[in-house]
């Protein structure tokens, strides 16, 4: 495949099944675990399933959790913006949410809540007059069947399974697999509260218009699995051979640790959890020119630490791979929103110029390829690179197709081999590509001097113009093969092939909106392109232009307040483009990049007024 | 243009019931005050439909929203707050507050009360409820759908004027129905019992085959039917019985105040009302087929009828919970039930809008 590419495909025909579902309650209701079983139930089922869930920062007892999903038989890209059916596990939080439900949609609700409701407070009073309004006895479902409280999310999940009339095998083996690990009795009670909830959804006589058509065949045959954002670059780090982490727990960054730490050591590999994330960039850098593959996981907070030491990395042409789910920032900002305002940190960070590899997944399977192409990169072109996540991504779910053999090249090294006897090696020794072979400890002969300092050929501190000059250009230009990288998308276009109205350039998780918003667009007649650029450092200036050339106008939507990408594209290119900067809290509106491409197309076809 | 955002001092009218005459209330509350808050309250799961229409369901008409009244719009549009799935437990008429069993208290400064009627089932009968479909919501009526068979038979008792209406859809979709008539047969309409063989005879023409409960010693259970055999079996005092796949009592609709039991206002069968339609409470109001209005003619309170009844009592009601002085005069044509030159039954009753 080449690394910019072209997709003619649009979306086909209207997706057989294409529903979401919230549930919406406060932290300590199971709102998450029923969304968690909910999703893993349909995957089983065999629906894709794209799931994100969104949680206070707080432990238990204050704010809200909502989980979403949206189920297909067809590739989705992103969240819907209106729901089909809304679970409310606590009115106060939901009722907020009530107006994201679509007309003839479903709210299920509790009809016999324990405590006074104030005026007002009952989820009756905002249900609109589209929606249909479903009360059930949610907790006394739960206390019959189980003599608890506490199943009130199975139950609650297992009416809407009812009502919609889905299969109860995925939701059993679900239930099952969840809660058997830890007791098999919990697994019994809450398959009791199920069996309970479901028998009463069944009952019920269903006025909505949510339809689940079958699971399509294309997801039941091949290698399907379901992964968060985090999980897949775990597993795109486990495939491409990662030797060593280390890494400060951060939000949202935290559960590739976790994982990581589950999955390492029964390969033999090591992982340490380092006091601060200046320790862990440093021993990440410093595994890397021992010759490992070595990566460490921050968010934002933590790749402004790590700056110094990403300088040296750079300076002494160090493999490392710097994974960063971005959050609300600045500083300690928002932990639990999502946002991606750390390019400018990613692309631009450190101090002097310390160019670097930054490369931006769109997806969760691209997270999965994005880790592990990572660490080839790293390799290849002897610097850090970086892999630039962000909350929505970690922490959503997809339906992935993996492949059956890791996609990844195990060595990428340019390794330096002594072949005569007196032969000095000089590790920065300039080359066509600028890449130097690379010698590691315990090389025979291979002995050099590494410093932060400016250096010359052998690694010895020159500050002579000559020499900066010199390494400097060398440290810019070798990038530059990363743009032709083997088996790696750096961008790719979506949509109507030639001249078009509009074109949107994305990053990120912002993509999927993208495409969803591309494919409405293209729906209304609108000319419509969608180019996704994975490669953000360095820059694919030519196909990025030939795209550009295209377009009448291009929209730039991301997700943080100065247009950072926006910024980014016309520094590079200096063309201009549109930005639509949000800084909402929660993933871009599909809605707001349509209304964006409806007003630029109709900009473009405007007359220009009469002289 | 008037400011038309609801003042906090803005008086709070409360409908309970979504029917006829709660929905035309509603409207015209509106109309009479643009910056009131008006909140309806429905057990319904559905917004205001025409439950005249139902039996379109037997045509082939099985979406529910094919019969809603308004766009769901309307409600937003018109800053109606319509809750639904939402039941009154009881009102404290003095506080003038609702009490909803999902323990919330809805504070109202005039309540309408538009609850409307409940099918009616004799009590001898009541045993068998499980065994018999109702015919009062969509969703009743998508279930005797999905029980009758394409040809089914349907058996329907008593026969008031919603069951002979059913029953009029029944035969023009190929179905057979037997009508076991008795002393609610043309509910509401009083028939004269000289004039009654003519009505029964005209029902025939239509098509119903008919049985005389009283002929049969009365109707005296209703059970499920041996394998083989059409669903349900129809049981009388003489000792004969009757199959169908469905059966249907159709005996008149009893009006739905469980809730208002202790509340203040008289009640006998129906909350009585003054032809303003105002209880004996200042502060609430009936309307529809919940209240009985005083005739000052029979000298006597009465239940009336008809969809144009009804939606008039909502038309009276709101004008004048808004500060008015209407009197309910029942329309007399809306009580009529005759035959017209070929010999076919008309009542008002089937002429709805």
């Amino acid at each position: 495949m080449s690394p910019a590419t072209t997709d003619h495909g649009g979306k086909g025909a209207m997706t057989a099944t294409d529903i979401q579902i919230a549930i919406c309650g406060s932290a300590g209701d199971g709102t998450i675990a029923a969304g968690n079983i909910l999703r893993n139930a349909l995957a089983t089922a065999g629906y894709r399933v794209i799931s994100f869930d969104v949680y206070p920062p707080e432990i238990r007892g204050f704010g809200k959790c909502i989980s979403r999903l949206r189920i297909t038989t067809e590739q989705a890209y992103s969240l819907k913006e209106k729901s089909d059916c809304l679970i409310s596990l606590d009115d106060s939080h939901t009722i907020p949410h009530v107006g994201e439900v679509r007309d003839f949609g479903a709210v299920i609700f509790e009809a016999k809540p324990v405590a006074q409701v104030p005026e007002g407070g009952h989820i009756t009073a905002h249900v609109r007059p589209g929606q249909i309004p479903y009360g059930f006895s949610i907790r006394e479902i739960s206390e019959q069947a189980t003599s608890s409280n506490r199943s009130r999310n199975v139950v609650a999940l297992a009416i809407m399974a009812g009502l919609f009339g889905l299969d109860k095998g995925p939701f059993r083996q679900t239930i099952d697999s969840t809660f058997g690990k830890k007791n098999k009795k919990v697994a019994e009670v809450n398959l009791d509260a199920f069996e309970t909830g479901y028998a009463v959804g069944a009952a019920t006589f269903k006025l909505d218009s949510v339809k689940f058509g079958p699971p399509g065949k294309s997801v039941r045959q091949g290698k399907v699995t379901i992964l968060s954002g985090n999980a897949a670059t775990v597993r795109g780090l486990l495939d491409a051979g990662i030797d060593c982490y280390f890494g400060y727990p951060i939000t949202p960054a935290t559960s590739i640790m976790e994982r990581l730490a589950v999955e390492m050591p029964k390969r033999g590999k090591r992982l340490l959890q380092t006091e601060d994330e200046i320790s862990a960039i440093a021993a990440t850098v410093g595994a890397g020119y021992a010759g490992a593959r070595a990566a460490t996981a921050t968010s934002g907070p933590g790749l402004a630490l790590m700056m110094e030491m990403l300088g040296l990395g750079t300076i002494a042409e160090v493999p490392a791979v710097v994974l960063v789910s971005q959050r609300g920032g600045p500083s300690t900002g928002m932990p639990t929103k999502t946002e991606q305002s750390d390019l400018n940190a990613a692309v631009y960070g450190s101090h002097g110029d310390s160019p670097r590899i930054v490369i931006a997944p769109t997806n969760v399977e691209g997270c999965y390829r994005c880790a592990g192409k990572a660490f080839e990169m790293a390799e290849a072109y002897q610097t850090p690179v970086i892999v630039l996540l962000d909350l929505y991504l970690s922490n959503r779910y997809e339906t992935v197709v993996l492949a059956n053999e890791a996609p990844f090249n195990p060595d990428c090294n340019k390794r330096w081999r002594r072949t005569e006897r007196d032969e000095v090696y000089r590790r920065f020794a300039a080359s066509d590509d600028q890449i130097s072979a690379r010698a590691i400890p315990g090389d025979e002969g291979g002995m050099h001097v590494v410093t932060g300092l400016e250096h010359n050929e052998l690694g010895r501190p020159n500050d002579t113009p000559e020499i900066h000059t010199a390494m400097s250009v060398k440290r810019h230009d070798k990038l530059k093969a990363a743009l032709r990288h083997p088996d790696f998308t750096i961008c790719k276009r979506f949509g109507d092939d030639g001249p078009i109205d509009v074109g949107l350039l994305g990053w990120g998780s912002t993509f999927g909106e993208c495409l969803e918003a591309m494919f409405m667009a293209r729906a209304e007649g609108i000319r419509c392109a969608a180019m996704k650029v994975v490669m953000l450092s360095p820059f694919p200036a030519d196909p990025v232009a030939e795209f550009m050339d295209d377009c009448k106008a291009v929209l730039v939507p991301e997700l943080n307040f100065q247009g950072q990408f926006a910024r980014l594209v016309q520094a590079e290119l200096a063309r201009p483009v549109v930005p639509l900067a949000k800084v909402s809290c929660g993933p871009m509106r599909v809605e707001d990049i349509v209304e964006e491409i409806r007003r630029l197309a109709a900009q473009v076809h405007q007359p220009l007024a009469a002289e | 243009m008037p400011d038309t955002t609801p003042a906090a001092t803005a008086p709070h009218y409360v409908i309970i019931g979504v029917g006829v005459s709660g929905s035309q209330a509603a409207a015209e509350l509106r109309d009479h005050d643009r910056t009131a808050r008006i909140t309806i309250i429905t057990a319904s799961r559905l917004p205001f439909y025409q439950r005249y229409d139902l039996p379109r369901v037997f045509n082939g008409v099985h979406d529910w929203r094919t019969f809603m009244v308004h766009q769901p719009g309307y409600y937003s549009d018109n800053r109606i707050t319509l809750r639904r799935d939402t039941r009154v437990g009881g009102i404290d008429a003095k506080n003038r507050l609702l009490h909803l069993t999902h323990k919330e208290t809805v504070h109202y400064d005039k309540l309408l009360v538009a609850s409307g009627g409940r099918p009616y089932v004799p009590e001898h009968l009541v045993d068998y409820r499980r065994l018999m479909f109702g015919w009062g919501s969509f969703e009743d009526a998508m279930a005797v759908r999905q029980a009758l068979p394409d040809g089914g038979h349907a058996l329907l008792l008593g026969g008031d004027m919603i069951g002979l209406d059913l029953a009029r859809t029944l035969i023009a979709t190929g179905h057979r129905v037997t009508l076991v008539a008795g002393e609610h047969s043309f509910w509401p309409h009083q028939v004269p019992a000289t004039e009654r063989p003519k009505y029964l005879a005209a029902l025939q023409a239509l098509g119903l085959e008919l049985l005389e409960e009283g002929d049969l010693g009365g109707i005296v259970a209703v059970e499920q039917s041996v394998a083989g055999l059409p669903a349900r079996r129809v049981v009388f005092g003489d000792g004969s019985d009757l199959h169908g796949d469905v059966v249907m009592p159709f005996f008149g609709l009893a009006p739905q105040v469980e809730f208002m039991a202790g509340a203040g206002p008289d009640i006998e069968r129906g909350l009585l009302v003054q032809r303003s339609l105002r209880t004996t409470d200042e502060h609430i109001y009936a309307a529809g087929n919940v209240c009985q209005i005083w005739s000052e003619k029979d000298r006597r309170y009465k239940f009336y009828n008809g969809w144009k009844n009804v939606r008039l009592m909502g038309s009276v009601a709101a004008a004048n919970m808004t500060g008015g002085s209407d009197e309910f005069r029942s329309n007399p044509d809306a009580e009529a039930l005759r035959l017209d030159d070929q010999g076919r039954i008309q009542s008002p009753f089937w002429e709805y809008q």
